[in-house]
């Protein structure tokens, strides 16, 4: 149909009792009734026939009383809560009725048929009980039980059609969707599922007999009745889940963390009513205990049957007719249309067409009617949408809504625009949630003055340089939950001996460093090294790094890299008086091993900061100053997340004092201890959320990292952020970065990584498999990607798998042709020279500073002096060393 | 706002509309009679109570007994004979009923827990009418209350479906609490069916105990002349409420009935016409006549309803536009079950008549 209208029916505003709760009271009513319709009339028909055989009165006189109850509950109850079933998904879901009943009209009304012909028997056999010649009279039951099911074998059709179309979905032909893949298993499993039932009900009726001899006889006979179909009943189930569709199992088995209660509860209850079944075999019971046996079996049985019916339902997530029609009611061959056009475009039943600041709210309420209310009820009973997202803010929210139906692909996608997602957003966080997310005004960080080292050109014979290895570490600080990174920066040194002819020096220097003052007891600042036994597996000393080095420690001389290192140099940026402070200053000194005088001294900043974004879609307050650090309800919501996703026991373990390093699952790096056939962190981490941040920009980065320029840290600060270039232009855009990673992962057929990537979509290609894979921290922007030949930029935007090719190449292992490493002079990624800092102007640029009196590279604008004390005039450096700097502040 | 936008598409049928439409018609037809001797003999025993009470009645209570030990098999019949209907409505009429339903989907629902209260109530004065006592008044006032609220809510649903100029409401109300209270044609429609339910049940009485066993029971000749003039009252009732609900009925499909259209005058005539000759043949006490004449006035004004309805939703919904993607396989599986059910029904009930008479010993 070409129809700009994709979205057809209203829908009933129930609030509380929306989300399904309706069609679960009515459908679990009815089908406990009803299964016991079918196997009540060969339990009725058999044992009339024991009754015959065995010329028992009083067996015969059990089996009328019984009638009469089957009678008035079945036909009565039963048969106008099936209507009622009707009636309700009517109301509840038109779109997938309507096409249930265009589909299977006439299955329906064969259907008719023989409930009519089962509502004739059922009179005859109970009012002519006492006046039929007994083999007629049996007929008659044989015939009610064959109607009975014949019913049972029509519904099940369509019901099993709804969760297995089947070839259906391509033919569209009634009995390729009748005798659907999962028809026959799901007819054996109802059919002894109701002989089961039969015996139960059987039984209720059977302890208010009162002969106790037959009551004895009867206790046995419908424990029988339990106990085979409940042993034929298994066999079923296992055929059940041998012929279901891969996604759909996955559903039932793995994804949905709201079926696995009723997984475990059957799986319970099946073992109850076997261990009482045989029990009842066993042997007998007083009076009392038979009743409280038949009256705990009848309502084990409708859990067991609820149990199933809620799994089999939840099985055909998202969907409520399987790969037809979406339980958002939108149908699976709209649903990219919807997506284009948007909701409220495609939508018949709504007044608001546009939305804007004056009717946001309502729209988000039309919204949420249209979308939501077919699954989640506002402070019901069943998948209330207040607890569900209680712990979200506006941006998490909307984040959720991207993310819908991609890794939680038990969740229809929601089609609607970004403003929609918006309004629908605010709606349920501020309206229904009642949470005003304002994001509280960072406070512009004070400025920390500091004793900028010296130099005197004409008596200083050596210029010390050191910087950290990474310009920007974001460092988890919930280790009481989990453990992103240990706490540790390694840094570097290099020292020149100044001449005409420079030289790198090592032999007979000791480099020592020395962290700012107030920062040396980061144990005291966060909880790493009283976790560290659960964390990495073996304790830490405080204030100790996992290499050993402390924040005051000596460097040793790495000849494979030509300067001194100290390994995992526990950096927090925590002062002793709590304050965050993400750059706290190093100082390095050298001096001479003999003599013990100093060669030279600097200063560098080591850029650490826990302003990681979780909050703004986990939830929470911020840990500290109302700045930076991840609290503990959000590191909380993480857990939860994951484990709900994930099927893991984070939360658990964390309560428990036992929180886990993320890495433990996930090793990022070659040499980090971990399940090798873990996703990566990096691709683990960027490809989930990267389902959640679709066709954003940088903004989707500085939602987690530390960058963004309206932030309290605002790592990015270097030159390049200082020409306007953001994230993407060097790291690509979410998707782009997020698949690559996964590529890697999918090729060494790593669990979960086609789950991460199938729903995204790559900006820089339009062919997904374009995207070469790339590994963290080693496939990395190439500077010289833009700088070819170290000349001038034609581009600033990384191209298409524009990586460095191996670690050797990465900015902060390259040298230059003497052996100077490329941060020694440039400073470090995300803050190369000149950097603007705003704890305080020249917090970057120390060292520049220091040895020429201006922030540009070490070198530039021809300061060959620095180091050659002379003019020169070769680039022996690298290509354009000579060349004036061009962007001057 | 357009009204036509508020219409969802329809779904595509398996077969022609006009299979639909026969299989639509006639189960409504039957429907119609079992429903009509549920409501309409339910109120019977009603008025029967209340016309005891003042001292007018006597034997009255064999009546109301007799009612009721048959009630609950016509409720079983009249759910299941509504069933096929409802179907079959629903596949030509879904993208209507179904949005008519949510509007009202409160009152829509509850009919099925009503029904449940009532048909419940009816076995129990099926199986304890004696000893109820007073209770049984008060079960007798309850039930065709109950059952008088469920017509109300369908009536209400049928126009609502029809009326979409009407929906609009439901930017204002989303809670399925509407209803069609300002549709002129609400309340004479509503009457015109309880009162034909009147009309047939008493009918239905009279032509029960005029089976077989007139002569023979005490008081049978007394419930035939009872049940007769119930139909009697009704049907003349009927003449001047089907006058009030003819003028109440918009003037397009007015003008349609009143010669407008042969089809939709001819049918009208057929109903008056019957009616008079019905309370003719009554006031002789010739029930039989009387039953076919009244079949024949109910297949008529079922088939007037219907093309009033299709008069109604001409401007939106026309059956011979809804796609169609043919599969006729299941429909002749439908038939062929129809016809098997029929006959194995036909041989449960000579079972039945048959242990009836001869009155077997029930020792096994």
């Amino acid at each position: 149909m070409n129809s700009i209208w994709l979205i057809h029916y209203p829908v009933w505003d129930l609030g509380a009792l929306g989300g399904g709760f309706l069609i679960a009271l009515m459908a679990t009513v009815h089908v406990y009734v009803s299964h016991f319709a079918v196997g009540g009339g060969l339990f009725l028909v058999l044992t009339e026939r024991k009754a015959v055989r065995e010329n028992s009165w009083a067996l015969l006189a059990y089996v009328h009383r019984h009638s009469r109850f089957f009678l008035l509950l079945t036909m009565v109850f039963g048969a106008l809560t099936g209507v009622g079933i009707w009636f309700t998904i009517s109301l509840l879901n038109p779109t997938a009725t309507s096409k249930l009943i265009h589909i299977f009209v006439f299955a329906f009304a064969t259907e008719w048929v023989f409930f009519l012909c089962e509502i004739i028997s059922l009179f005859i056999y109970y009012y002519t009980f006492d006046s039929m010649e007994r083999g007629r009279h049996m007929r008659i039951g044989w015939l009610y039980a064959l109607f009975a099911f014949l019913s049972l074998f029509i519904i099940n059709g369509i019901i099993a059609f709804m969760l297995t179309p089947g070839k259906w979905l391509v033919t569209q032909n009634f009995w390729h969707g009748f005798f659907n893949p999962t028809f026959w298993p799901a007819l054996f499993f109802r059919t002894f599922m109701a002989l089961m039932l039969a015996g139960i009900f059987g039984l209720v009726t059977a302890v208010f007999t009162r002969e106790e001899a037959l009551q004895e006889i009867l206790m046995r006979y419908c424990a029988k009745w339990v106990l085979f179909p409940f042993l034929l009943l298994m066999v079923a189930a296992y055929g059940y889940i041998a012929v279901l569709p891969e996604p759909q199992t996955a559903v039932i088995f793995d994804r949905s963390p709201e079926i696995r209660p009723f997984l475990t509860l059957f799986a319970a209850i099946g073992a109850l009513l076997f261990i009482v079944g045989c029990l009842m075999m066993a042997r007998p019971f007083s009076i009392r205990r038979k009743r409280i046996i038949a009256f705990g079996l009848l309502i084990a049985g409708f859990f067991f049957m609820g149990s199933f019916e809620w799994i089999r339902e939840a099985g055909r997530r998202p969907y409520i007719l399987y790969g037809v029609t979406y339980s958002n009611s939108v149908s699976a061959q709209d649903m990219e249309k919807v997506a284009q056009q948007g909701i409220l475009a495609s939508t018949r039943w709504t007044q608001r067409r546009t939305i804007g600041k004056d009717n946001q709210m309502a729209v988000g309420r039309d919204l949420f009617r249209l979308m939501c209310s077919g699954c989640h009820s506002i402070g019901g009973p069943l998948q209330d949408i207040k607890a569900l997202t209680r712990t979200l803010p506006v941006a998490g929210m909307a984040a959720m809504l991207d993310g819908m139906g991609k890794v939680n692909d038990y969740m229809p996608p929601f089609p609607g625009t970004e403003e929609e997602k918006q309004a629908l957003a605010i709606y349920i966080v501020e309206e229904l949630n009642q949470v005003i997310d304002r994001e509280t005004p960072v406070i512009a960080p004070a400025q920390r003055p500091f004793e900028q080292p010296l130099f005197h050109d004409a008596t200083d014979g050596y210029v010390l340089l050191a910087w950290s290895d990474q310009g920007m570490q974001l460092l988890s600080d919930a280790d009481c939950f989990f453990s992103l990174t240990s706490p540790g920066l390694d840094i570097h040194a290099q020292l020149v001996r100044r001449g005409e002819a420079p030289e790198i020096v090592s032999d007979g220097v000791d480099m020592t460093y020395r962290i700012e003052a107030g920062f040396e007891t980061p144990a005291r600042q966060v909880d790493y090294w009283r976790f560290a036994k659960t964390l990495v597996g073996k304790e830490v000393a405080p204030n100790m790094g996992a290499a050993g080095k402390s924040v005051t420690d000596r460097m040793e001389f790495m000849e494979e890299n030509l300067s001194f290192i100290a390994r995992k140099v526990p950096v927090v940026p925590y002062t002793s008086a709590d304050e965050f402070q993400p750059y706290p200053l190093i100082a390095v000194e050298a001096r001479d091993r003999s003599s013990g005088n100093l060669l030279a001294a600097t200063k560098f900043t080591a850029a650490v900061s826990t302003e990681m974004g979780c909050r703004h879609c986990h939830g929470g307050p911020w840990r500290v100053q109302q700045t930076a650090g991840i609290s503990d309800p959000t590191a909380r919501d993480i857990l939860t997340v994951h484990d709900r996703i994930n099927r893991t026991d984070l939360a658990v373990r964390a309560g428990d004092g036992a929180p886990r390093s993320c890495r433990e699952c996930h090793p990022s790096r070659e040499d980090d201890p971990g399940k090798p056939e873990g996703i990566n962190l990096s691709a683990a981490i960027h490809g989930f959320h990267a389902n959640y941040m679709t066709g954003r920009g940088a903004d989707a980065c500085v939602l987690c990292h530390p960058a963004s320029s309206e932030g309290f840290t605002r790592g990015f600060r270097g030159i390049h952020h200082t020409l306007g270039l953001d994230c993407t232009n060097c790291h690509a855009r979410m998707e782009d970065h997020a698949i690559g990673l996964l590529v890697t992962e999918l090729n060494a057929a790593k669990k979960g990584a086609s789950r991460l990537m199938k729903n995204l979509t790559p900006k820089m290609t339009d062919d997904m498999n374009k995207i070469a894979a790339r590994k963290p921290w080693v496939n990395e922007p190439d500077c010289l990607n833009c700088h070819q030949e170290f000349q001038p930029p034609d581009v600033d935007q990384v191209e298409l798998n524009q990586w460095t090719k191996s670690e050797e190449q990465l900015f902060r292992r390259r040298t230059d042709e003497v052996g100077l490493r490329c941060p020694a002079c440039h400073g470090i990624t995300h803050a190369v020279y000149p950097a603007e800092n705003i704890f305080g102007h020249n917090r970057d640029t120390v060292q520049p500073v220091q040895y020429q009196g201006e922030a540009y590279p070490i070198g530039a604008n021809r300061n060959c002096k620095t180091c050659h004390t002379v003019d020169m005039t070769e680039e022996i450096h690298h290509p354009n060393m000579l060349g004036m700097f061009r962007n001057t502040q | 706002m357009n009204i036509a936008t508020l219409i969802p598409t329809p779904d595509a049928i398996p077969v022609h509309w006009g299979w639909l439409r026969f299989f639509q018609i006639v189960t409504f037809f039957i429907h119609l009679l079992f429903m009509n001797i549920v409501l309409g003999s339910s109120l019977i025993a009603l008025l029967e109570v209340c016309g005891n009470h003042r001292g007018k009645g006597t034997g009255v209570r064999d009546f109301e007994r007799d009612i009721f030990q048959k009630l609950p098999f016509v409720i079983a019949f009249a759910v299941n004979a509504g069933v096929a209907p409802l179907l079959f409505l629903q596949v030509l009429y879904g993208n209507l009923i179904y949005p008519s339903s949510i509007l009202m989907g409160v009152y829509w629902l509850s009919v099925i827990g009503v029904l449940i209260v009532a048909y419940y109530s009816a076995y129990l004065m099926k199986y304890k009418f004696d000893a109820l006592g007073r209770f049984s008044h008060f079960l007798i006032g309850l039930i065709p209350l109950l059952f008088l609220y469920i017509a109300f809510v369908f009536v209400n649903n049928m126009t609502l479906m029809q009326r979409p100029s009407a929906w609009i409401a439901y930017f204002t109300n989303a809670g399925g609490t509407l209803l069609n209270l300002r549709d002129p044609i609400l309340w004479p429609r509503f009457v015109h069916f309880v009162t034909a339910s009147v009309a047939v049940a008493g009918l239905f009485m009279a032509a029960v105990r005029s089976t077989g066993k007139p002569t023979g029971e005490a008081g049978a000749a007394g419930h035939v002349d009872r049940g007769m003039r119930y139909y009697i009252l009704a049907t003349g009732t009927q003449m001047i409420v089907g006058v009030w609900f003819l003028v109440k009925l918009p003037t397009p499909v007015r003008g349609l009935i009143m010669g407008g259209d042969p089809y939709f005058a001819g049918l009208l005539l057929v109903g008056i016409c019957g009616g008079l000759g019905g309370i003719y043949l009554a006031l002789k006490r010739r029930v039989w006549p009387t039953i076919w004449l009244t079949l024949v006035v109910t297949a008529a004004m079922v088939l007037l309803r219907d093309l009033i309805r299709a008069a109604y939703l001409q401007p939106y919904h026309e059956m011979k536009v809804i796609p169609v993607q043919p599969q006729y396989g299941p429909m002749i599986v439908f038939i062929v079950s129809l016809i098997s059910g029929a006959a194995v029904i036909g041989y449960m009930l000579r079972l039945a008549f048959r242990s009836k008479e001869e009155r077997m010993d029930p020792a096994p």
